[in-house]
């Protein structure tokens, strides 16, 4: 393609600059600030880590479905997920972009603009949470804040421990997590997604027993719900309206046993496919979902 | 009562058996699947908790065989009424563009207005198939309602239709379960409220039915003898037609499109003897209620041994597309309107192609140099530089795919003399997207490669159906278009099988439908230039047979050219342009539709002339709307072939609309 003098001269700037970095290339531009990310897991990231990006995808959705860590105003929409605004990534000449397994499609377009640095984070089958703790250690590493790095991991693993600890004195232990598709249908997390995992961090067990697929999640019809009667049943939002009126009146799900025990709870909206920040928050409405009932539940 | 002689709207059936052999058949039938029902329930049953077990059976299982039973006794009146009201055998729910208009309304009031839907489902579906089967009546009048025309005009439909509810699922981001279960027609419950609306429905809808009996027996009459026997036939086609909607919406807003039930039901509701329009009305739903019953109950029990979830709504599909493919060739002929013959012809057709290639090429250029936002041109070369590596790719494969399809439509315009004819609803590209949904459930993550080879085979398979079914019913060029209906049908409704799983293949498929020329590569970009610049010049050197055919087989014969020799070949190529076109550019585009209707209005004439000017304008109108659907919610982007199919689907309306003079 046709070189920019302009375009070279400050990446041999910036390559000066950063030249303390561990890893050359992509630490260096990364270091220097002037990074995208592709993936809202990668978001929460370094966000959590107190970097800025200069964008990421589809911050509409993403302030209504992953709610935190806040997004700064400067930070730019790229746009859909699974249909990113190329042009506004070239545009923006990024020294380095990140994303996950699920941006790989995103390749080829990517790396003809910056150097592309993905991260296996979500495999059917394979509990994710150590995955991206390391994901979280390798980014600070390669903006040169390993510490920051350590701590944000270290952090995520004290405040799920403190939560369990919480959670010890009340009598809940089998939890099922679902969102619901529609009235009829449920997603269920199960032992190998991100949510399943939290779970057992709170130590609280996932009672589902069934296998899982796509998104490490089993769509299954509510009935399914009903083998296990002892759990407690929490939905994470949003609910769709007509399934909402279809769970507050409809007769099966009134009769299924958890419903009908009152171990049910509805919960706020929380990113499947976050990292530690969204387990942190699920975390934390989880705990204060179980707690909440337990205070109504008679001792 | 008085038997009409001549049953327009009877297609001519080769076997009847005496009604009461044919109802013993029905009820062993009803009996058998009560059985298999009664098994999957208990399977099912076995492995819950004992005191939820009795809720299931009550509040989940029996309202679900109770809605099949009811919900295809309620598609199978439609049917009948339709069928009856428009002397068309083929008419349906589905078939007519109903369903899909349902789903779109409910699709976007989910978005837009979800205190709408929890409110007022039935009512929201019953706007949108309302409007759906108004549009295709406007536009079946122009052609003297000829049931093949009618049936054509609610595939468009029904593609254009599926194409705004796949942009919604696109647009609105969090990927909607709901959605692709309920485009597959699932009949689950969650208590008996559905299954009460529907008894109170079909109890006033009988009731209707039963004073419309003797009316709609006259309109089996041409309608001057009906009038004069004192019967206001517009005031009961409306009754009739206004009855079997609100039936098949409701159906629709509780368990989604389920397919062909109203036309199976009525059409084997005639085979089993049910012959005056008082006994059909009364077989149509019996016949409906045990044929959906029967397959949910199938459906229940591979879901009871699998634990997969199964849409019903598309078994039915399948299993109705092959009676379609059997009904079409039967369909009464109506005497049509020739497309139109007064478009202008230009003088000089030459200057105008140059007019064209000018139009293009200045497309072209304002799509590569536009802000990315659309909000200027960019000057600065720095960001130019940046920009080109991307846009070059997009813009060559859908130029070269918006060519491709435009010549596709006018050979198969041509060929087949039918202004609707157009790759859509050939059944190729659905043919692709069959092929393409197999490979994606063998194996979820295949390459590129794969895929191509998947479509590719898909296409061709589809092509190979119909030019058999061609042959085998001997049919004429127009009813080629037939073979490819049923086709479209069936494929699309394994696509919705597929889709309905809802795994990473369903996404991937998605994908795909939407035509999204993001993805393109440099390399597939330039394969598209290639394969457009080797199938072109073959299309142009056929066009002396287009001119040719289009003067009837006699005279083709007389000329020294075998119709269906030459029409083998002009489809075959057809279908290869369009499996070509649809990798870059998805299935659902309309270009193929859109660019040789505008090129006859420009008054390129001669078949030569209009491939040229047709080429141009399909090229033109890719480049044209891949740039809007790039910029016109940046960051955020529609994928083009959707967006074009928004944009060809009015025109589409507004050219059938305007009546031929």
């Amino acid at each position: 393609m046709i070189g920019w003098p302009g375009h070279i001269s400050r990446r041999a700037l910036l390559a000066g600059l950063a030249a303390s970095a561990v890893s050359p290339g992509a630490a260096r531009a990364a270091a220097s600030g002037r990074f995208a990310v592709v993936d809202w897991a990668l978001l929460e990231t370094v966000l959590a880590l107190g970097l800025v990006p200069l964008a990421a995808p589809e911050l509409i959705l993403y302030r209504r479905l992953a709610v935190e860590p806040e997004i700064p105003d400067t930070v730019l929409d790229l746009g859909l997920r699974g249909a990113l605004s190329f042009e506004r990534l070239a545009l923006l000449r990024p020294g380095v972009v990140y994303g996950s397994n699920y941006s790989a499609w995103a390749a080829p377009q990517i790396e003809a603009i910056a150097p592309f640095k993905t991260f296996q984070l979500f495999v059917p089958g394979e509990p994710p949470l150590d995955k991206i703790k390391a994901m979280t250690l390798a980014l600070a590493e390669d903006f040169g804040i390993a510490g920051r790095g350590r701590s944000v991991v270290a952090g995520a693993r004290a405040e799920l421990a403190t939560r369990r600890r919480r959670l010890a004195s009340i009598g809940t232990r089998d939890v099922l997590l679902v969102d619901v598709g529609d009235a009829n249908h449920v997603r269920v997390y199960g032992a190998d997604s991100l949510f399943g995992e939290t779970l057992a961090q709170l130590g609280l067990t996932n009672a589902w027993a069934g296998g899982t697929r796509y998104s490490a999640a089993a769509p299954v019809g509510i009935e399914a719900l009903a083998a296990y009667p002892e759990a407690f049943l929490i939905v994470v939002g949003p609910v769709p309206s007509d399934a909402e009126t279809e769970m507050r009146n409809g007769a099966l799900w009134r009769a299924l046993p958890s419903v009908a025990a009152g171990r049910f709870a509805v919960i706020a909206p929380c990113n499947a496919f976050g990292a530690l920040p969204a387990a942190l928050r699920l975390a934390r409405l989880v705990t204060a979902a179980l707690l909440a009932a337990e205070g109504r539940a008679p001792a | 009562m008085s038997r009409p002689k001549s049953d327009t709207a009877s297609p001519r059936l080769p076997v009847r058996l005496p009604g009461a052999v044919a109802a013993g058949l029905w009820l062993l039938l009803l009996l058998t699947c009560l059985a298999v029902f009664a098994l999957a329930a208990r399977h099912s049953l076995e492995g819950l908790a004992p005191g939820f077990a009795g809720n299931y059976l009550a509040y989940g299982l029996l309202p679900r065989g109770g809605f099949a039973l009811l919900g295809g006794a309620a598609l199978g009146l439609a049917g009948a009424l339709l069928q009856r009201t428009l002397r068309n055998p083929a008419a349906d729910a589905s078939t007519l563009g109903v369903g899909a208009g349902a789903q779109l309304a409910l699709g976007a009031a989910t978005l837009f207005a979800p205190t709408l839907i929890a409110e007022a489902r039935s009512v929201v579906a019953f706007i949108g198939g309302g409007s759906a089967l108004l549009l295709v009546l406007v536009l079946a009048r122009n052609r003297n309602y000829d049931p093949v025309t009618m049936i054509l005009c609610g595939l468009v439909v029904s593609l254009v239709c599926g194409a705004l509810s796949a942009t919604l699922i696109l647009a609105g981001g969090d990927y909607m379960l709901s959605l692709y279960l309920w485009g597959g027609g699932a009949l689950a419950q969650t208590g008996w409220r559905n299954d009460a609306v529907l008894i109170g429905l079909l109890v006033a809808a009988g009731l209707a039915a039963f004073l419309l009996r003797r009316p709609l027996a006259l309109l089996g009459l041409s309608d001057e003898t009906a009038k004069s026997l004192g019967v206001s036939t517009a005031a009961i086609r409306l009754a009739a037609v206004l009855v079997a909607t609100i039936l098949a919406t409701t159906v629709t807003a509780f368990a989604g499109i389920i397919g062909f039930v109203g036309l199976m039901a009525a059409n084997l509701a005639r085979l089993s003897g049910a012959r005056t329009p008082g006994t059909l009305l009364l077989a149509a739903p019996l016949v409906g209620a045990v044929l959906l019953f029967a397959t949910d109950a199938v459906v229940l029990a591979i879901e009871a041994v699998a634990g997969t979830t199964v849409a019903t709504g598309a078994v039915t599909a399948l299993v109705g597309g092959p009676l379609l493919l059997w009904l079409l060739p039967r369909l009464p002929q109506r005497a049509t309107v020739p497309m139109a013959v007064s478009f202008r012809r230009l003088a000089q057709p030459r200057a105008m192609l140059l007019w064209l290639a000018v139009l293009t090429f200045v497309a072209a250029l304002v799509s590569l140099l536009l802000m990315p936002d659309g909000a200027g041109v960019l000057t600065d070369p720095a960001a130019i530089a940046a920009l080109m590596p991307l846009r070059w790719p997009r813009l060559l494969a859908g130029a070269s795919a918006g060519a491709m399809l435009a010549v596709a439509g006018v050979v198969l315009q041509r060929f087949t003399a039918n202004p609707i004819a157009s790759p859509e609803v050939l059944g190729i590209s659905s043919g692709a997207g069959l092929g393409l949904a197999v490979l994606l459930v063998a194996v979820p993550f295949a390459g590129t490669g794969a895929m191509l080879l998947a479509t590719g085979a898909g296409s061709l398979a589809a092509l190979a159906a119909i030019l058999v079914f061609a042959r085998a019913a001997r049919l004429g060029p127009e009813r080629l278009l037939l073979g490819g209906i049923a086709v479209a049908s069936l494929a699309g409704a394994g696509v919705t099988l597929v889709m309905a799983r809802g795994g990473p293949e369903a996404s991937r498929l998605l994908d795909w439908m939407s035509g999204s020329t993001l993805r393109v590569t440099s390399s597939l970009a330039l394969a598209e230039a290639a394969l457009a610049v080797l199938l072109l010049p073959l299309a142009v050197l056929a066009h002396r047979w287009l001119a040719v055919l289009s003067l009837g087989g006699v005279t083709s014969r007389s000329l020294g050219l075998s119709p269906t020799r030459a029409g083998g070949l002009l489809v075959t190529l057809a279908a290869i342009l369009t499996a070509a076109a649809t990798l870059a550019v998805g299935p659902l585009s309309f270009v193929g539709l859109m660019a040789p209707h505008l090129a006859r209005s420009i008054g390129f004439a001669r078949p030569k002339e209009q491939l040229f000017g047709a080429a141009l304008l399909g090229a033109a109108i890719m480049i044209a709307t891949d740039t809007a659907a790039r910029s016109l919610a940046f960051p955020y982007q529609l994928p083009t072939g959707l967006f074009a199919a928004l944009v060809g689907g009015p025109y589409l309306v507004a050219m059938l609309l305007r009546k031929p003079r």
